[in-house]
């Protein structure tokens, strides 16, 4: 350790000069770790956001119980209390006729002013229950026993459509991750082979002058950390960018979509690509020194 | 220091490099190793250097059992010997002093040190003027004389100069041989291999070792 601390300058010194010795094709391999990097930055974005919107939907899980237009108000109340004592149901809410106008009101925004065109409040009053994920099938089942419940309307169709995608772009984001990884190990392990062969006269007096294996190695395991972790932190400023101008595509015609907060999503993504890029340059350059040494 | 004992090197394709030699160096000593080319003289020096294992016999370099040392001994080995290669073996693209202060990074030598001793070293050998050229520009004697620096920085036990005389003219030659004559102390033993034996001080030395066809044909003390 102390002969590392003491030597830090000549390291450095020794690793940019061997990314210099094959300027063009180490700067190849940068541009193509970086878009690798990008790549993998969006699809652990896009990850992030599905979970997310997954995880908001499952928390706001509503059923809307609406009546027929027989039932009177006392009997609305009566209905929200049996339901409350179904098992799963986490509350109850009766939402009357003027709060589901306002309540579109506010959804619609600037667009409101088509309701105006109704001559009566469009909208009938309904029962807002938060239910238990998990047993909403059984608490539909319960609701359909209930004589003046007329429908039920609940998301769970959505949600399983929303857990299929997601599914699927684990899926592929796996794969991805996979792809791009053994890439990046292959593209490393390469530069660094062809350090080692570049520096073999290098290598074979320092082994002479009796330097040790991590005297020699460690130049090699930082020209890897330098182009994995240079190219994860350019990958990052690039998804950045994308996030940003992600946002502001959405957040006009997809308003109510329960993003994550940017700045959050953004330093998750940066967390993840630079702990890869440090995995991977570290494994790639161990890999490229060690077939060095086969060969 | 050394010791050989009926000490053989088969090569893989069955060159036998030497034959049985037996020879012993001391501490302090100056051995010129000599021999026509291809006699095993720079086979000899790579088995001192930890470069080749012994086929058979024994060779024990500053306590090392050189047949079944390991790799972790070798490096420690080679970390007391102060070598001048044949080939030079200086870094391109790296000055003078920057290759003389290659030798101690990894030593046991301060770094605050590392400077002032390369630059005291390559002012011994008359390379003062030159410690900030690059290696490629020096001339091939300037260069041997950055590999004899580079090899007295690291305070050897034993210095190690394999045909240091190759490429060079006879002055050339012999100030390279009278700085590596010079660097022989009681601590530290000096071993030179070359063929030119004309160029020898027989009055310095204190041993030589003739060696021609893998045989040693003289070995003894020249002046005792």
């Amino acid at each position: 350790m102390k002969i590392i601390i003491a030597n830090l300058g000549y390291f450095i010194k020794e690793t940019f000069t061997t990314l210099k010795t094959n300027r063009l094709s180490n700067l190849l391999s940068f541009v193509s770790i970086t878009l690798a990097f990008f790549l993998l930055a969006l699809v652990i974005t896009t990850w992030i956001v599905s979970l997310q919107v997954i995880d908001v939907m499952e928390q706001e899980a509503e059923i809307n119980v609406f009546f027929y237009e027989t039932v009177d108000e006392p009997s609305r109340d009566w209905v929200a209390a049996s339901i409350s004592d179904i098992t799963g149901v986490v509350s109850t809410r009766v939402v009357n006729e003027a709060e589901a106008l306002q309540r579109m009101e506010e959804i619609l925004g600037e667009e409101a002013q088509v309701l105006a065109y109704f001559d009566e409040n469009p909208f009938e009053a309904f029962i807002e229950v938060k239910v238990d994920l998990n047993q909403s099938q059984a608490i539909v089942s319960a609701l359909q026993e209930i004589p003046d419940v007329r429908s039920i309307r609940d998301n769970q169709q959505v949600l399983d459509q929303i857990r299929n995608i997601t599914r699927i772009q684990q899926f592929l984001g796996t794969l991805f991750i996979v792809a791009a990884g053994t890439a990046t190990l292959v593209v490393i392990s390469h530069i660094i082979r062809q350090g080692v062969y570049h520096n073999r006269e290098q290598i074979n007096t320092l082994r002479l002058l009796g330097a040790p294996e991590s005297f020699i190695a460690l130049p090699f395991l930082l020209v890897g950390l330098v182009m994995t972790v240079g190219g994860g932190l350019l990958a990052s400023v690039m998804t950045g960018a994308a996030i940003n101008m992600g946002y502001t595509q959405m957040s006009g015609p997809i308003p109510y979509l329960p993003l994550p907060p940017q700045g959050l999503l953004m330093w998750n993504t940066t967390l993840v690509i630079l702990l890869l890029s440090l995995l991977l340059g570290i494994g790639g350059s161990v890999m490229g020194l060690k077939t060095s040494k086969e060969t | 220091m050394i010791t050989a004992k009926n000490l053989n090197l088969i090569y893989p394709d069955g060159t036998e490099a030497l034959k049985g030699i037996n020879f012993q160096i001391n501490k302090g000593e100056l051995v010129y190793i000599t021999g026509p080319s291809g006699s095993g003289k720079t086979s000899l020096i790579k088995l001192i250097m930890g470069a080749e294992k012994p086929t058979s016999g024994q060779l024990i370099v500053l306590g090392h059992l050189m047949k079944t040392e390991n790799q972790k001994g070798i490096r420690g080995l080679r970390q007391s010997i102060g070598p001048v290669f044949q080939e030079l073996k200086l870094i391109n693209g790296r000055t003078a002093l920057e290759n003389v202060m290659l030798g101690m990074r990894f030593l046991n030598i301060p770094r605050s040190q590392w400077k002032t001793k390369a630059t005291e070293a390559l002012d011994r050998v008359r390379l003062g003027h030159k410690i900030l050229s690059v290696a490629e520009n020096l001339s091939w004697g300037e260069r041997q004389r950055v590999a004899i620096a580079r090899a007295i920085t690291r305070k050897p036990s034993l210095i190690l100069a394999d045909e240091p005389t190759g490429n060079l003219d006879v002055e050339n030659a012999e100030n390279i041989l009278n700085i590596l004559n010079s660097l022989r102390d009681e601590e530290t033993a000096v071993i030179i291999t070359t063929h030119a034996t004309h160029l020898i001080d027989e009055t310095a030395i204190t041993q030589l070792i003739h060696i021609e066809n893998g045989l040693i044909h003289i070995n003894g003390g020249l002046h005792s």
